[in-house]
């Protein structure tokens, strides 16, 4: 319990230099254990609270990564389709062609994996980033 | 302009498209095809004689494929108009016809990886020295050798076309 007490006491002067500045800082312990900062009369206080709030601040990137799925680049119909579902498939593997733009449009798995469903039908009118393959 | 010429093969497209390292403006080149194709999975009908080949086209962005997929069908109408001098009838978007039977067509396939165009792959089919028609395609299909009574010469004309369309996507894509 000494222990504790001392440390509760201890307010620290220092430097601290980031990239060429110099800042003058204070640490002491506020009490509720929470460190406070002291930097050009601005106070900072940091905690198990604040750490606690600090990490759904935090933005994660809106697609998911780990969604296998095949999109359709442009507005089309499937004319053919290669693959069937529970197939596997490696990467640039062709899985369908799309008639689009007076053009046959062949898509290659940008993915490896087993087809878990197939959205579309041949003869089907598809439109640009609709799903059209769900691999696993 | 480097060409692969093949003697027999299925599809001039399908052996371009599995080209390990395809190179803007490689031709393939066969004398027979066994599966041609045309747009949305037709046939073409391929004998010896005739003029089949697929050309590598350079990365370009899908509008100007598809322009020059429409644009193709007119430099093979114009340089049968101007070369032959036949009357060439263009039917939207790839087929070229004479005397209201079909003579030529393009096709573009675009291989698609996480919506982007990897490459693009033309191919061009032209009834040229073809001497008749099977029965079931005698009134749709013709050829220069039957609208001319004459032999054209194969490889002067791929090379005349190849040219012009490599001018033409310059202009699309400038």
């Amino acid at each position: 319990m000494g222990d504790v007490r001392e440390i509760k006491n201890v307010r620290t002067k220092m430097k601290i230099k980031i990239g060429e500045k110099v800042y003058d800082i204070e640490i002491s312990e506020s009490g509720c254990g929470k460190v406070k900062i002291v930097v050009k009369g601005k106070e900072f206080l940091f905690g198990k609270e604040e750490k606690e709030i600090s990490i759904p601040q935090v933005s994660l990137p809106k697609r998911n990564f780990l969604k296998k799925e095949i999109l359709a680049p442009i507005d089309g119909v499937i004319s053919e389709i290669f693959i069937k579902e529970a197939d596997f498939v490696k990467k640039n593997q062709k899985v369908l062609t799309l008639s689009s733009m007076k053009m046959e449009n062949e898509l290659v798995s940008e993915f490896e994996g087993k087809i878990k469903e197939i959205l579309v039908k041949k003869g089907q009118k598809i439109k640009k980033d609709e799903v059209l393959i769900k691999l696993i | 302009m480097p060409i692969v010429e093949l003697e027999k093969i299925e599809s001039t497209q399908d052996f371009a498209k599995k080209l390990e390292n395809p190179k803007p403006w490689q031709v393939i080149l066969a004398k027979e095809q066994t599966g041609g194709k045309g747009r949305k999975g037709d046939f073409w009908y391929s004998p010896r004689g005739g003029l089949y080949f697929s050309v590598i086209l350079p990365k370009s962005n899908i509008d100007d494929l598809q322009t020059l997929t429409i644009i193709s069908a007119f430099i093979i109408g114009k340089y049968i108009k101007e070369k032959f001098n036949l009357e060439p009838f263009i039917k939207l978007p790839n087929d070229v016809y004479l005397n209201g039977k079909k003579v030529a067509g393009v096709i573009t396939e675009n291989v698609i990886e996480a919506k982007e165009v990897k490459f693009s792959v033309m191919g061009i089919g032209i009834n040229t020295n073809i001497a008749r028609f099977p029965k079931d395609l005698e009134n749709i299909a013709t050829s220069f050798k039957i609208e001319l009574g004459k032999k054209v010469d194969n490889e002067k004309i791929l090379k005349q076309i190849i040219e012009r369309i490599k001018e033409q996507l310059k202009v699309i894509s400038e």
